[in-house]
């Protein structure tokens, strides 16, 4: 959609873009519910069933908690950057949502509105940046902690990042070769012209899910806060509020990367019959279960195992995957 | 459309006065803080800043680049370096040698006179080329095409720099963990 005069007005983007954060700290927000409860489930326990019927508003009673509960920091932590850190990763977190593409340009009452908050050109890479720029709030809020065990998870925080960080970027590339664009409205349009690349990008599928798994720090990834082994990680000396805008950005991430999943991968918002937007809930659902599941499924790696992992097998398999597809693309 | 397009020039000044300042003033942090963690966190802001101004230009793929490559992951593994070293890392001035210095004050008295150069060939139009934005400027197509086309050597000459660099760096990390004492 390279600059197709669209007939949509300023205040239209505005309000969509209003809209889009609420729906989306929404869905973050019982994302978390959803966890709770299907981890019972897979657990054979009920999950949180107090707060309303079927427990339907713990979000909102988590919320009021974590307001109300005193924000106190360590002696050595009263730094601006400590308050500043968990800022930083709601913020980046939040912000990337508005490059995912969610439905297709409908025409209502003679103005345009796009499905999408913003479509850059080059918006895969943006949302990297952007990813890139979010976990300095977890490694600063470590540091600044002044606590060991936040040490500890900082710097496995930044050990995990960089080495998963290459895979990510990596696998996508068979995508944007595919797609030949970097605008994910580009490449969402592209496979609803053609096949998922769930399909033909399979292998690039599968490393992508998986270093992006560890990139929001889920479990069997989440050295970082690993509970048995370092308390909370970088996480340890966070209370009230700023714990829980770490917690926000981290749900906020997991449900990005899902719906840039859904966008990459398996077509965005196509899909026939529905409308765009609940093709893309239902896809945005299913991503969501998966990650669950593997949650309540896989144990925790330990920590070589992690980095040989990510060094070992899933960067030499991106970049051959990368290799055979650019040489497809230009053969074909 | 007068007022729409005043607007926007006002606020393109604006974002670029806001840019130079910050990136000025996180150039200084970084050399005049004392904990090296903090000049490190100046360093990822004098980056941004520079992405910023990168924007202003259209180049907006190096900009993203920039943020994702040089603010995202180098830096991180500058923290992760400083972290590790804990109290034992230097603040950037501490250690250097007097020749570093020198050297160091030098090369900014360079780079300001070529600064100033630039402006008074500007004022005095004695620059030739005028900037000339086309229609996919700054697109990575146009990139991709200007690195493997127009400029391949130079491209490949600086990727074997960066190879040099990266054996160079196994090698002395594979040579410091030979000397030590197996625990």
């Amino acid at each position: 959609m390279d600059g197709t005069a669209l007939n949509q007005p300023w205040w239209i983007d505005l309000l969509k873009a209003a809209v889009v954060i609420n729906v989306f700290l929404g869905v973050v927000a019982y994302a978390t519910l959803i966890e709770r409860k299907l981890l019972g489930r897979m657990q054979l326990r009920y999950g949180p069933n107090r707060a309303g019927p079927f427990g339907l508003l713990q979000p909102i009673a988590d919320l009021v908690k974590m307001v109300r509960k005193e924000a106190f920091a360590p002696a050595a932590a009263a730094d601006l950057l400590y308050i500043v850190s968990p800022l930083v990763a709601a913020f980046t977190a939040l912000t990337s949502f508005a490059l995912i593409p969610w439905g297709p340009v409908w025409s209502i009452g003679g103005y345009d509105v796009t499905g999408w908050v913003a479509d850059v050109p080059i918006g895969l890479i943006l949302l990297f940046a952007l990813g890139s720029l979010g976990i300095y709030g977890f490694i600063v809020g470590g540091w600044a902690s002044g606590s060991k065990y936040s040490l500890l998870g900082t710097m496995r925080t930044c050990a995990q990042m960089v080495s998963y960080e290459v895979s990510l970027a990596l696998s996508v590339l068979g995508v944007v070769l595919m797609a030949g664009s970097l605008s994910l409205v580009d490449i969402a349009v592209r496979q609803q012209e053609t096949v998922w690349f769930a399909g033909p990008q399979f292998i690039g599928f599968l490393v992508f899910f998986v270093a992006g798994v560890a990139e929001t720090n889920r479990a069997p990834f989440d050295l970082p806060e690993a509970e048995s082994e370092l308390v909370a990680g970088y996480l340890t000396e966070y209370s009230g509020m700023r714990w829980g805008l770490f917690q926000l950005a981290e749900y906020a991430n997991v449900v990005m990367l899902s719906g840039l999943t859904v966008t990459l991968f398996f077509g965005g918002w196509g899909g026939p019959g529905l409308p765009g937007p609940i093709w893309f809930a239902i896809k945005l659902a299913c991503v969501l279960f998966v990650m669950i599941w593997i949650r309540a499924t896989l144990p925790r790696l330990r920590y070589d195992q992690l980095m040989r992992f990510g060094w070992k097998v899933l960067l030499p398999v991106a970049t051959l995957n990368a290799l055979v597809t650019a040489i497809l693309v230009v053969a074909v | 459309m007068i007022l729409a397009s005043l607007a926007g020039d006002v606020l393109v000044w604006v974002v670029w006065v806001v840019a130079a300042i910050a990136l000025l003033a996180s150039g200084f942090a970084v050399v005049l803080f004392r904990n090296p963690f903090h000049s490190a966190l100046a360093l990822i802001l004098n980056l941004g800043s520079l992405a910023v101004l990168y924007l202003l230009l259209s180049a907006e793929f190096v900009a993203a680049a920039q943020v994702l490559v040089y603010a995202g992951a180098v830096m991180v593994m500058f923290l992760f370096v400083i972290a590790y070293l804990g109290g034992r890392a230097d603040a950037p001035w501490a250690s250097s040698q007097a020749a570093v210095r020198v050297a160091a004050v030098v090369t900014c008295v360079v780079l300001l006179a070529e600064v100033v150069l630039v402006i008074a060939l500007d004022a005095r139009d004695g620059l030739s080329s005028a900037a000339e934005i086309t229609e996919g400027f700054g697109s990575p197509r146009e990139l991709g095409r200007l690195f493997l086309g127009d400029n391949l050597l130079a491209f490949e000459v600086s990727s074997l720099v960066l190879l040099i660099g990266a054996v160079g760096g196994v090698i002395l990390g594979a040579t410091v963990r030979r000397g030590e004492v197996e625990e």
